[in-house]
C-alpha cells in the first residue's frame, strides 16, 4: 500500500526523532542521587543492586508477561572470559550495561547487542582467601562514576565512559583474608559496602566512602572492641577474631535515613566453645544512620550460632498494615530458615515463620530469641541440624512483587552433618572449628516459593532438581524469573509459579535477573557460567 | 610430628577443611579422591613422598597442588599418620583366577571398565586397587546399596553433576518403564543410560515419573552367587588394579 503524503510526513517525524532519541542517549548522563531514590519511576534503568533502594528487585515493565513470556528468545551473550561463579548484578543505564566478573574483571557493553565499550581487569595479588570464589556482585553507579568492592579489600572508583581508575583507596588487610565480593550501595554522596572473611577469623566491618574523593567518612565495627555496647557478649579474646563479615548490600530508606545491613556468621563458624555469649552483632540486621554510620538499632537472629547461618539476605522494605494499623516494616527471609517481619523504625521484632524444614530451633519466642532444639539428631560424629550451613535459603537475592503482594525465595532442602573442634587462629588462615557435610542420606533439592511476606503462608511452590545459588526477579509482566544450578534460566507465571519458558544457559546460575528498555523493547539480563545472556520477545 | 596430639588436631581440621570434599570426612575415600587409610600409597608412603603429593599435587590425577605452610602439611601428615592402621585382610585369592571370574563368571565387566575393556554402566575400575581398601571392595560387591553416593551439588564442578550410580526408573507417557542410571539431570530433562546401556535423552515433560530408587545398579553376589573363595580372588584381582 502506498503512504499518503502527511503518512511520509509523519513517518519522516518519527524517524528523525527516532534519530535524536538515539543521539540523546550517546551523551553519557549522570546518575544522580534522585534518580536513584526515583529508580521505581524509571524502569528503563538498572540503578542499584537491588534494582530500588527498598531491595524489591521488581520491576513496572509489562511488555514482556504472562501471556507472551513462552516467546522469549536470546538478543545477545556477551563473554566475560573468566571461568568460576558469575555473581553480578548489572547496572544498566541510557543504553550501557555496567558489570563486574569473575577476578575482579569488569566491563561495559551496549545494552542493545552486547558489544563491549571498556574492560577493566584488575591486577591481583597471588594469595587471595576469599572463601567461596573468586567473585564480585556488581557495581555501585553515582554521578559518572562505578564504584567497586574489590578481592584484594580495596574500594574503587572507575569512569563509567573509559573505565580507567579514578580513585582506589585500602580498605583492610588482604593479607589478613580481608576481602570484598559485595556490591556497593550508593547513597547521597556515600559509597557503602561490606566485608567478607567470616572463614577466616576476620573482624567484620561496614565502610561508607566519599564519592568524589575515596577518603573515608566511617567504619562501623561488627564485633564491638573493648568498652564498645555487646563488647561483653564475646568471652575473652574471641572478639578479636570474630568474624561478622558483611558482604551483602544493603536496603536504604530515606525517610528514616537508615541503611539496613545485615551480617554474617561469628568466626569460628561451627565452634562456639570459645567465643561463649551472644557474639553480637553477627547475625544480625544493623540500623546504621547513613551520614554517621552510628547504630540506630540491631536485631540478632541467631544469637552465638554454631550453623554458619549469616543474616546476609537482602532486607525487603515493605510499607503495610499489621495489625490494623499502616507501619514500616522490614521483611527478611532468613538463612536460618525462618522468615522475619520487623518494624524498621526501631526494630522491633513482629514475627517469625519457619519456611522449610528447621531443626536447629523448635520455634522463636515473643522477643525473636530462637528457642534452640535441646535434642537434635546424632549422626556419626556430629548432628543432624536442618537447614545445613547453606542455610534455607542465602545469599541470592529475593524478590517482592506489589503486583501479587507474594515474596519470591529460592531455598533449598539441604540438612548438615555438624562435627565441631576448637581450632587455633593463624592469620590469614581459615578459621572454622571443624567441618560439616551434607546428611548423606538424602540428595539435597531445590524451590522456588512464592510466600505471603507478612504470614509466611506458602501460595506456591516450584520444585528445582538442585539446591540453588540464584535468585529472583518479578516484573509487572506477572512474570518470575529465576535461574537455577542446573543451568536452567525459567520464567514463571507471579500468581501460580507454573513454568512459562525455560533455558538451559549450560552453566549454573549465580545471580539473579534484572531487567531494561531500551528502544521500546524490554530486556531481561542473567549471568551464567562465563557469559551474560539478553532474553526479548516481539521482533 | 607424628604422635603430637596438637598436631594431630590441627591437622584433623585441616583434613576436613581442605581435603575431606574429595577424600572424605575420615579419609576413607570420596567420590573423587582414593582412601587414605588403606595403607596403600600410590605416589608414596614415606613422610617426604607424601609431603610432596600434598603440596604439589599428582600431574595427571585430579589431585592440584596446595597452598599449605610447611607446618600445615606436617600436621595434615600427623594426623592422617593417626588414624587407625588398615584393616586390611592378607589378600590370600588368585589374582589370574580373580581376572577370569572378573569378565566370566562374575560378568563384572559387563558393566564395568578395566584399561579400556568393559561395559559403560558402572565406575571405571582400572585404578581400583590404589583408590579403595580391601573392605570397601568387599562391601561394594557382597552390598552395593551400602555406600551410595548422593549426588549432590559439586560446588567445584559448576557445569554438570558428580558421577552418581543409583538405579533410576523413569515411565513414560505410555506407560513404559526404563531403568538406568541418569548420566545427568535438572528440572526439565534427564539422560539416562538403561541398563543395555542404550542412551534416553528425555524431557521430563513427556515422562509420568522419575523415581530415585536410592539403591545401586549393581547386583548384591551374596555368597550363593560369588563364594568366599571366588570374592578372594576376585579381590586379588581388583587390588592389582593401579592404574599402570
Amino acid at each position: 500500500m502506498k503512504a499518503s503524503g502527511i503518512e511520509m510526513k509523519i513517518r519522516k517525524t518519527l524517524f528523525l526523532a527516532g534519530m535524536l532519541l538515539s543521539l540523546a542517549a550517546l551523551a553519557w548522563s549522570q546518575v544522580t542521587y534522585e534518580r536513584i531514590l526515583n529508580a521505581a519511576h524509571e524502569p528503563q534503568s538498572w540503578l542499584t543492586y537491588s534494582g530500588r533502594y527498598s531491595g524489591w528487585r521488581y520491576s513496572t515493565l509489562d511488555q514482556i508477561n504472562a501471556q507472551n513470556a513462552s516467546h522469549l528468545t536470546m538478543r545477545w551473550a556477551f563473554q566475560v572470559g573468566d571461568l568460576g561463579q558469575f555473581e553480578t548484578t548489572p547496572l544498566v543505564v541510557d543504553g550501557v550495561l555496567y558489570g563486574t566478573g569473575q577476578n575482579d574483571r569488569a566491563f561495559a557493553v551496549d545494552a542493545r547487542t552486547g558489544r563491549s565499550i571498556w574492560r577493566y581487569q584488575r591486577n591481583l595479588p597471588d594469595k587471595l582467601q576469599p572463601c567461596c570464589g573468586m567473585v564480585n556482585r556488581g557495581f555501585a553507579i553515582l554521578g559518572d562514576r562505578l564504584f567497586m568492592a574489590t578481592l584484594d579489600a580495596h574500594v574503587i572508583a572507575l569512569d563509567t565512559k573509559t573505565g580507567n581508575v579514578v580513585w582506589d583507596v585500602v580498605a583492610a588487610d588482604y593479607h589478613q583474608a580481608y576481602t570484598f565480593t559485595v556490591a556497593p550501595l550508593a547513597v547521597k554522596n556515600e559509597i557503602i559496602v561490606g566485608v567478607s572473611g567470616g572463614e577466616y577469623g576476620i573482624r567484620g566491618f561496614v565502610d561508607a566512602y566519599d564519592a568524589t574523593t575515596g577518603k573515608r567518612l566511617w567504619r562501623f565495627d561488627t564485633v564491638p572492641g573493648p568498652g564498645q555496647k555487646g563488647h561483653e557478649t564475646w568471652s575473652g579474646d574471641s572478639w578479636k577474631t570474630g568474624g561478622t563479615p558483611a558482604w551483602i548490600t544493603g536496603s536504604y530508606d530515606p525517610e528514616l535515613n537508615l541503611i539496613y545491613w545485615p551480617t554474617g556468621n561469628p568466626s569460628p563458624s561451627n565452634f562456639g566453645g570459645e567465643r561463649n555469649g551472644d557474639n553480637l552483632y553477627s547475625n544480625s540486621m544493623l540500623a546504621l544512620d547513613a551520614g554517621t554510620g552510628e547504630l540506630k538499632w540491631y536485631f540478632q537472629f541467631t544469637p552465638h550460632d554454631l550453623y554458619d547461618y549469616d543474616a546476609t539476605q537482602v532486607a525487603v522494605l515493605l510499607d503495610a498494615e499489621w495489625e490494623g494499623k499502616p507501619r514500616k516494616l522490614l521483611v527478611q527471609a532468613n538463612r536460618n530458615g525462618f522468615l522475619y517481619v520487623l518494624d524498621r523504625t526501631n526494630g522491633k521484632f513482629l514475627s517469625a515463620k519457619a519456611f522449610g524444614s528447621v531443626t536447629w530451633a523448635t520455634g522463636i519466642d515473643a522477643n525473636g530469641r530462637p528457642i534452640l532444639n535441646t535434642n537434635l539428631e546424632r549422626s556419626g560424629e556430629g548432628n543432624r541440624v536442618c537447614p545445613g550451613a547453606l542455610g534455607l535459603t542465602n545469599w541470592f537475592s529475593p524478590s517482592y512483587s506489589p503486583q501479587t503482594n507474594l515474596l519470591y525465595i529460592a531455598t533449598s532442602t539441604e540438612c548438615d552433618i555438624f562435627t565441631n573442634a576448637p581450632q587455633t587462629y593463624r592469620a590469614g588462615h581459615d578459621f572454622l572449628g571443624s567441618v560439616y557435610v551434607p546428611d548423606p542420606k538424602e540428595r539435597p533439592k531445590g524451590s522456588l516459593k512464592a510466600l505471603d511476606p507478612l504470614t509466611g503462608a506458602e501460595k506456591w511452590e516450584f520444585k528445582y532438581f538442585s539446591n540453588p545459588n540464584g535468585g529472583v526477579l518479578s516484573t509487572a509482566g506477572g512474570v518470575v524469573f529465576a535461574g537455577e544450578s542446573d543451568g536452567n534460566f525459567i520464567a514463571l507465571d507471579a500468581k501460580t509459579g507454573k513454568d512459562l519458558w525455560h533455558m538451559q544457559l549450560g552453566a549454573a546460575v549465580y545471580s539473579a535477573a534484572i531487567t531494561y528498555q531500551l528502544d521500546g523493547k524490554q530486556y531481561v539480563v542473567i549471568p551464567a557460567g562465563s557469559a551474560m545472556f539478553a532474553f526479548a520477545v516481539g521482533e | 610430628m607424628a604422635g603430637n596430639p596438637a598436631a594431630i588436631k590441627e591437622g584433623t581440621s585441616l583434613f576436613r577443611a581442605n581435603c575431606s570434599p574429595c577424600h572424605g570426612l575420615n579419609a576413607h575415600g570420596g567420590g573423587r579422591g582414593p582412601d587414605l587409610t588403606s595403607g596403600r600409597w600410590a605416589h608414596g608412603s614415606s613422610d617426604a613422598e607424601i609431603f610432596r603429593t600434598i603440596s604439589q599435587g599428582v600431574a595427571g590425577t585430579e589431585m592440584p597442588a596446595n597452598g599449605f605452610e610447611d607446618s600445615e602439611i606436617w600436621a595434615i601428615i600427623a594426623y592422617l599418620r593417626s588414624l587407625a592402621p588398615p584393616k586390611n585382610p592378607v589378600i590370600s585369592g588368585d589374582r589370574a583366577k580373580g581376572e577370569e571370574i572378573f569378565w566370566e563368571a562374575a560378568n563384572c565387566g559387563r558393566c564395568h571398565m578395566v584399561k579400556g575393556r568393559g561395559g559403560l554402566l558402572g565406575p571405571d575400575l582400572s585404578r581400583i586397587g590404589a583408590a579403595r581398601s580391601t573392605a570397601y571392595l568387599t562391601d561394594s560387591i557382597r552390598d552395593p546399596d551400602k555406600d551410595l553416593s548422593v549426588g549432590q551439588f559439586d560446588p567445584n564442578n559448576h557445569y554438570g553433576l558428580p558421577l552418581v550410580y543409583d538405579k533410576v526408573t523413569v515411565v513414560t507417557a505410555s506407560g513404559e518403564k526404563i531403568v538406568g542410571i541418569a548420566k545427568n539431570e535438572d528440572t526439565f530433562s534427564i539422560q539416562l543410560l538403561d541398563a543395555r546401556q542404550r542412551l534416553h535423552l528425555l524431557s521430563k515433560g513427556d515422562l509420568k515419573q522419575v523415581i530415585h530408587e536410592r539403591k545401586s545398579m549393581m547386583p548384591a553376589y551374596s555368597e550363593e552367587q560369588l563364594n568366599s573363595a571366588d570374592l578372594q580372588d576376585l579381590i586379588a584381582y581388583l587390588v592389582s588394579l593401579q592404574g599402570d
